[in-house]
């Protein structure tokens, strides 16, 4: 007999309320078993080594399920909307609390083998696209979190290009969340050679949650340049992992910037099955107040000859707390391979704090790694000599804060817009420091 | 016509050690070229972050006026957008601030503070490109981020260069010509000696003769431990190519 934790009781509740029989049956049976998964691990505690560094009390104290059933929220305001989208041309889904807003997203003409759009249409008009991502992942993998997305989500996105398909614009999707509890699931699915360029950003407003998952599944050379940034409230909670496949020759080129929430936490988890497969991930976290983030990569190489990149700087003010919990691991047999991984953190001012524990398990011959973390402060010779030449203190530090975090932006491969794109972001973010 | 600086009685420490300037005057005004030679360790450094105002450093005796005004209530920028410029010993790596970008900033403010309007993107290039041509730096070492590897000799040119964008009344220029090769040095002095002006004093800070060779001080002064032992014309360099600095120190 399996002991149900109590905390899960909203959450399995909330699973009944909602089950759909309408649902393809392969869905509700993986529906059912993530439920079950979930009601047996429960939330995780600080007894778990991955979660040590992490408060859930917030989220552990009082319940946050979804409503059922599902409350219309109303529309996020276009003016907001539109002060957030990316210039130019591109292929734009707004999703509100995960549920499309048709009058603010906006299609371009996509070729033939190209699939976009929400959750929803993709499970009424192509399940078999949705039950590809599905198949391409693991179930919920053991995480808590996982699983509850997977037994409520309801909304999310998908996009889906063939083999030999690419397309030039980039795909925005803006996740905006309210007070309410969201699960979006999300998928990327490139096909043999395909190629894309994904922008995401998450905002909103009120105290909500928002625990997303979100599969990338990349065919033989396939090409993906994915870009997230969290801009939430400074009241929410947000959970996200992102899983992800390569297979030969592969690359995915990721980054992914947190301004927002409370408590944030990045689980990026990517596995390189294909020889050749190559994954890149710059990341920043931007905290201040008495915010909490987490940025833990988890960099599976599992073949030979593959390479990995990361690259996460954390700027710390405030009371915050960053965390950084990296992980390279190299299985048997993946010899030639070549992966680095550096956390850095830059801490503003006294009463900050870092848990920064960048790992490294090698089980493979003739292997190329290096990890390392630096925690330091502002470098006051670098504050004089910006002031020395006329720049006031308080305009020197955000220099210096920017150009400690301009590379992270500068090393994405997802083109100049979107670059200016998160510049641009930065720079708001400086200018509001204290 | 008034004094540009004047430093009376000034005794100085790194916060919480003890005196390493132990009384200096010297009086400088507008269009003069000031040589401050001396031993290492003699306080020269110390003088110059004493002027522009770097944090660390306190005043326990004495003072400064500058333009008139005593500097100590000053900040470092504040004293910079006024007019004061110092040229790094050791210009210090900024990574990730593209020196443009850094640059447009210090002259907007600099700008600002003497009333004129700050210039946009394309003013500001043409500004540069004006000032290049007069200091033969190449164009490239200005799109990248300040100072961040750069050669020795690329980093003094960087230090004068600013100078020439921010025009300032007093130039402190602290070992600008050590590690410097020949031509290197000629460039730099080139440079320098087309910043002369009638409204702008120089302050050169070095401890060989070498660079004097090249730009012609009004006044040579050498400072030994924290004191000026001596005062006089470039002959008093010259004086001290021949003897050294040992029997000037153990005169005062
Ligand atoms: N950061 C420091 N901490 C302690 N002593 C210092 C520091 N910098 C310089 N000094 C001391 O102050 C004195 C003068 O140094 P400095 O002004 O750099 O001399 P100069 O530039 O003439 O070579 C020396 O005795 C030196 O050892
Ligand atoms: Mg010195």
């Amino acid at each position: 007999m399996t002991i149900v934790k109590s905390e899960t009781t909203p959450y399995l509740a909330a699973y009944q309320a909602a089950i759909d029989t309408t649902e393809p049956t392969w869905l509700r049976v993986r529906r059912a078993a993530a439920i079950e998964q979930f009601s047996v691990l429960g939330f995780p505690t600080r007894r778990d080594e991955a979660w040590r560094f992490t408060n859930l009390r917030r989220l552990t104290k009082a319940p946050m399920p979804p409503a059922h059933p599902a409350t219309s929220l109303p529309d996020p305001d276009a003016g907001v909307i539109e002060s957030l989208r990316l210039a130019g041309r591109v292929c734009r889904l707004v999703l509100n609390n995960s549920a499309v807003v048709a009058a603010q997203s906006s299609g371009v003409d996509l070729p033939a083998g190209a699939w976009f759009g929400s959750i929803a249409e993709a499970l009424e008009t192509r399940p078999d696209l949705l039950k590809a991502a599905f198949a391409t992942t693991d179930p919920a993998g053991n995480q808590p979190f996982a699983a509850l997305n997977e037994a409520l989500f309801t909304g999310g996105f998908l996009l889906a290009l063939a083999p030999g398909v690419s397309f030039d614009a980039p795909f925005e999707i803006i996740h905006v969340n309210t007070d309410a509890a969201s699960h979006p699931r999300c998928a990327i699915l490139l096909g043999e050679g395909a190629s894309a360029t994904v922008m995401e950003h998450f905002t909103g407003s009120g105290a909500g949650w928002n625990n997303i998952v979100t599969c990338v599944d990349l065919g033989v050379g396939a090409k993906l340049h994915h870009v997230k940034l969290q801009t939430e409230s400074p009241a929410a909670i947000h959970l996200a992992q992102t899983r992800a496949t390569l297979a030969q020759a592969a690359s995915y080129d990721s980054t992914v910037l947190s301004f927002g929430a409370l408590l944030s936490r990045e689980d990026i988890q990517v596995v390189l099955a294909g020889e050749m497969a190559d994954f890149t991930l710059n990341g920043g976290y931007f905290l201040g107040g008495q915010q909490e983030a987490t940025f833990a990569p988890f960099v599976e190489h599992r073949v030979p000859g593959c390479s990995s990149r990361q690259l996460v700087k954390g700027v710390i003010g405030g009371q915050a707390h960053g965390v950084f919990l990296g992980t390279i691991a190299v299985r048997p047999g993946a010899d030639q391979t070549d992966a680095r991984q550096t956390n850095r953190n830059l801490l503003l001012n006294a009463g900050t704090s870092v848990d920064t524990k960048p790992e490294l398990e090698i089980l493979a011959d003739d292997v190329k790694c290096s990890h390392g973390a630096t925690v330091g402060d502002l470098d006051d010779s670098a504050l004089f000599y910006l002031q020395a030449r006329g720049i006031d203190a308080a305009t020197a530090r955000r220099m210096l804060i920017g150009g400690f975090a301009a590379d992270i932006i500068d090393a994405s491969g997802a083109g100049e817009t979107i670059r200016q794109h998160l510049h641009r972001h930065l720079s708001v973010w400086l200018e509001h420091l204290p | 016509m008034t004094n540009l600086l004047e430093i009376h009685d000034l005794h100085a420490r790194i916060v919480g050690g003890r005196d390493i300037l132990k009384g200096i005057n010297l009086t400088i005004k507008a269009g003069e070229v000031h040589a401050i030679m001396g031993p290492n360790g003699a306080g020269k450094s110390t003088l110059s972050s004493v002027l522009a105002g770097k944090p660390g450093y306190e005043v326990t005796l004495g003072h400064v006026l500058y333009q008139g005004h005593e500097l100590a209530s000053l900040g470092p920028d504040e004293r910079a957008r006024q007019g004061i410029f110092l040229a790094f010993q050791y210009p210090v790596e900024i990574s990730g601030v593209n020196n443009m970008y850094f640059l447009r900033a210090a002259l907007n403010a600099v700008r600002k503070q003497r009333g004129e309007a700050e210039l946009d993107a394309a003013q500001f290039l043409k500004a540069v490109k004006a000032k290049l041509s007069l200091l033969d730096i190449s164009e490239d070492l200005l799109k990248r981020a300040v100072n961040v590897g750069f050669s020795g000799g690329e980093k003094k040119r960087n230090e004068i260069f600013q100078m020439a964008m921010l025009e300032p009344a007093l130039a402190i220029l602290d070992e600008t010509d050590s590690g410097l090769d020949i031509d290197a040095l000629r460039a730099v002095a080139n440079g320098v000696n087309r910043l002369r002006d009638p409204g702008r004093a120089i302050v050169m800070i070095t401890h060989y003769q070498r660079l004097l060779d090249y730009i012609e001080p009004d006044f040579v002064h050498v400072l030994s431990d924290g004191k000026i032992v001596a005062s006089g014309d470039k002959t008093l360099a010259m004086d001290l190519e021949e003897r050294g600095y040992a029997h000037l120190a153990s005169a005062a």
